[in-house]
């Protein structure tokens, strides 16, 4: 339903927006501005309004639906890396405005999980198997969200939507073995870009041969071409490549490139300039064994905070020491000078200067366990994003002191108390011993709040569908021509009563897992919205004036 | 004839140099950790002797000599002035280990795991709670005997609460041993090295009982790593100790300066007055 249409004025580039603002106006035809509105400079908007469902019966916590669905190994045991699991992705498959699922499998094939509403969902598995990281992305920009999968021992591969049916295709062009990926229109040509990362070990473990002599693997860059054919370039041979965040860290308008690395491997930071892709100065501290990386306004101070996740044990008791100290005598022998590597989760964030500063200690998150999957979003609908870490290894060298040779551990949730810090909210229900793995925030019931999704290790997937029923909630879904339908890339700027949020619309984070590109705001019930500004992957930017809360807004270019 | 220090050399308010002074065992020492430090780096050499190994074959050869510099010194101070020369001679070297490791870790870039010292490799947990007892002993038995001044009371707390925190330590790292038996978890794995109360990832730091308050992010008591809070712990220790032994010798001058003979070399040689 059309309920509104605005046209609004905030510049960058006044050529670009001028000339953009002319074809979105011609491109659009309908969205006419209206007559009292101000039509400056900015470009065109129409907002297609659709009211959230009510939310099921207030719990105060999370309720657990586990879906019939497991990770499993083809021998039935876990060996090597295979304890690294595989990710889940969301992403509306067949646009009926209910975000899908889309889990993927080691040694079973992966499946769709079509919403049906509701929390109902109808499994359709996909002729795939052994695939470790799915994202839902319109490749060939046709309109229809495609799932891409990373493969344990290949480059990645697409899988063509067709109405619902899905073909298996190769990327044009795409060659290189990759673990991780994430997607962004890196040129400003409109067309959504791939990064890849490969993981060297596994290929070194599984591959001896064809890793040593042909030197595969390594971070790279594909450009979109179109019709699904990319120009690639290698920015790093070296790669332990557990995690990568695309995301802009220097406020230039151009997003850059966070590898998060494994081992001794430091992760790196590519900035996305001009003159090309130039590794940044690391930062002054990040994760040894980097499995997740997370962005988020924590404070609502719009800088960006990176949270790394690694593997520290989040608590001190006898018990805990002896499940991890045959671990422990197996960690870094030595800490060469200037290296910035803490055996952590580091939560870095940006000062206003452009620094960066570790505030993980002191915000109560160094130490979550074996954290392979972190994520920010407001669970509680406060304003501020919380943070949720998924744990556990089995592992048969490690742990082989340990019943089933498995490390269990809690899931932890942390409530974002006003920026200045997190605290365990053990009281929300979120506390799975499931041995997660790749795991993502989204709203599966358009009830408004976020649920969250885990792909587990040799145990039913989860969903965890929020009855917290605290505060309100604004979702935004972008829609702007070109292939890059979703708008990934934007940002998103939220002014209220209590301050201004800042989101960014990406389809990649925490680990091997895929976000769909619909932003959620929280926000206290008492708090008022005075204005979402949205500035698209090309920079110019939109304003909508007083969106009201409880409701997911289409805001259409 | 006994002859006042005061007499014969400047001791510019620094008895504890006084009663530290070796005097006539100066040279035996040198000879013994010389020697001491030959055998052990041919222990190395040919066996390849652990660094806590040659660290204590050369406390081998230097103890006896200072156990006979306290022998010959007993008569002449009394047990607690003896007491407090062995006191602060041997926390000297402890303090000395804690240097050690802190070089090792802040200046040479070791882990936290390697940075261990000389003496503590042997068993980290074992080496200190025993040392901590004897500190906390001699001291009580100090001021027992009479070091009673604010410093006296004050390295009391502070060797107290030390011990304290090291008998955390070792009963943690013992429960923990037993644990790790059970599942039969055995050699290969060590359990020395966590942390403690203070410190980061300590009790005070990661409790549940202080979990969202500022006592877990208290500078240094609950964000320094074990390493550098007992490092700390020991400079408290040291400094109370020599402020508390300098104000007792200083009360007791009189008496250690008529101690000493003056045949003794140090003051043969000082100038007078």
């Amino acid at each position: 339903m059309l309920l509104n249409s605005f046209v609004f004025d905030r510049n960058r580039l006044m050529g670009l927006l001028t000339m953009c603002g002319v074809l979105t106006v011609s491109c659009t035809g309908s969205v006419a501005p209206q007559k009292n509105e101000p039509v400056a400079t900015g470009v065109a908007v129409h907002v297609r309004q659709v009211a959230q469902t009510v939310p099921s019966a207030c719990a105060g916590l999370f309720i657990e639906h586990p879906l019939d669905f497991m990770t499993s190994t083809a021998s039935g045991t876990v060996k090597n890396f295979e304890s690294n699991g595989s990710g889940v992705a969301a992403g509306d498959l067949n646009g009926d405005g209910l975000i899908d699922l889309v889990f993927a499998n080691l040694g079973q094939p992966a499946v769709i999980f079509w919403n049906d509403g509701h929390l109902n969902f109808r499994k359709q598995a996909l002729d795939v198997m052994d695939v470790r990281a799915p994202a839902i992305v319109d490749v060939d920009g046709d309109g229809q969200p495609d799932i891409v999968f990373t493969q344990r021992f290949g480059p990645p591969f697409w899988m063509r939507n067709r109405g619902g049916e899905f073909e298996r295709v190769n990327l044009g062009n795409v060659f290189e073995p990759a673990y991780s990926m994430a997607w962004a229109d890196l040129n400003g040509d409109g067309r959504l870009d791939l990064v890849t990362a490969s993981y060297n070990a596994e290929l070194a473990k599984e591959q001896a041969n064809n890793f040593l002599f042909n030197r595969i693997g390594g971070v790279m860059v594909y450009t979109n071409l179109g019709d699904a054919q990319f120009s690639a370039t290698k920015i790093s041979p070296e790669a332990q490549g557990l995690a990568l965040l695309v995301t802009d860290l220097n406020h230039d308008g151009r997003p850059d490139i966070w590898v998060g690395n494994d081992f001794d491997v430091m992760d790196e930071i590519w900035l996305n300039t001009t003159a090309g892709w130039v590794k940044s100065t690391m930062q002054p501290a990040t994760s040894h064994s980097t499995m997740s990386l997370s962005v988020a306004d924590i404070d609502n101070s719009g800088m960006p905070a990176v949270f790394e996740s690694d593997m520290k044990p989040y608590d001190v008791g006898v018990h805990t020491m002896v499940e991890w100290l045959p671990l422990m005598q197996t960690m870094r022998k030595s800490q060469p000078k200037d290296d910035p590597q803490v055996q952590e989760n580091v939560l870095m964030q940006q000062r206003g200067n452009g620094t960066w500063q570790n505030r993980a200690p002191d915000m109560g998150v160094d130490a979550t366990g074996w954290t392979w999957s972190a994520q920010f979003g407001d669970l509680d609908q406060d304003g501020f994003v919380d943070l949720y870490t998924v744990n556990g290894m089995i592992d048969r060298d490690f742990f082989r002191h340990l019943p089933n040779t498995e490390l269990v551990e809690q899931n932890r949730a942390f409530r974002n108390l006003g920026g200045s810090g997190f605290a365990l909210a053990d009281d929300w229900g979120l506390a799975s011993t499931s041995s997660g793995r790749g795991m993502i925030m989204v709203d599966l019931d358009n009830d408004g709040d976020l649920d969250i999704v885990i792909n587990n290790l040799l145990a039913p997937a989860q969903v965890f569908e929020n009855r917290l029923c605290s505060g309100s909630s604004l979702e935004v879904q972008l829609q702007q021509p070109g292939s890059n339908h979703f708008g990934v890339g934007a940002r998103l700027e939220l002014q209220t009563s209590m301050g201004t949020m800042t989101r960014d619309v990406h389809v990649g984070s925490g680990h091997i897992s895929a976000d769909a590109p619909r932003v959620h705001f929280g926000l206290p019930k008492d708090a008022t919205i005075n204005k979402l500004v949205v500035t698209w992957p090309d920079g110019i930017a939109s304003s909508v004036p007083s969106p009201a809360p409880n409701q997911i807004i289409e805001v259409t270019r | 004839m006994n002859v006042t220090l005061q007499k014969t050399v400047p001791v510019a308010g620094s008895p504890v140099l006084v009663l530290l002074n070796p005097r006539q065992f100066a040279g035996p020492m040198l000879w013994a950790l010389a020697l001491g430090g030959v055998v052990a780096s041919l222990g190395a050499w040919r066996f390849d002797l652990p660094k806590w190994a040659m660290t204590a074959i050369v406390i081998g050869f230097w103890l006896p000599v200072m156990a006979a510099k306290w022998k010959a010194e007993l008569p002449k101070l009394g047990l607690v002035l003896t007491l407090v020369s062995v006191l602060l001679t041997t926390q000297s070297l402890h303090t000395l280990e804690h240097v050690a490791q802190w070089v090792q870790y802040h200046l040479f870039f070791w882990t936290l795991r390697e940075s261990n010292g000389f003496l503590s490799p042997l068993n980290a947990e074992w080496v200190h709670f025993v040392w901590n007892v004897y500190v906390l002993a001699a001291v009580f038995a100090l001021v027992i005997g009479g070091m009673r001044n604010p410093f006296a009371w004050l390295l009391l707390g502070v060797a107290f609460f030390h011990t304290i925190e090291h008998t955390y330590m070792f009963v943690r790292y013992q429960m923990v041993l037993l644990e790790l038996q059970q599942l039969g978890v055995g050699t290969g794995v060590t359990a020395q090295g966590l942390p403690g109360i203070l410190g980061r990832d300590g009790w005070l730091a990661r409790s549940t009982f202080t979990q969202g308050t500022f006592l877990c992010s208290l500078p240094g008591l609950t964000t320094a790593t074990r390493l550098d809070v007992h490092f700390w712990w020991n400079v408290l220790e040291m400094v109370t100790l020599a402020a508390a032994a300098h104000v007792h010798l200083q009360r007791s001058s009189i008496k250690v300066h008529d101690s000493f003979q003056p045949n003794d070399q140090n003051l043969q040689s000082a100038p007078k007055h």
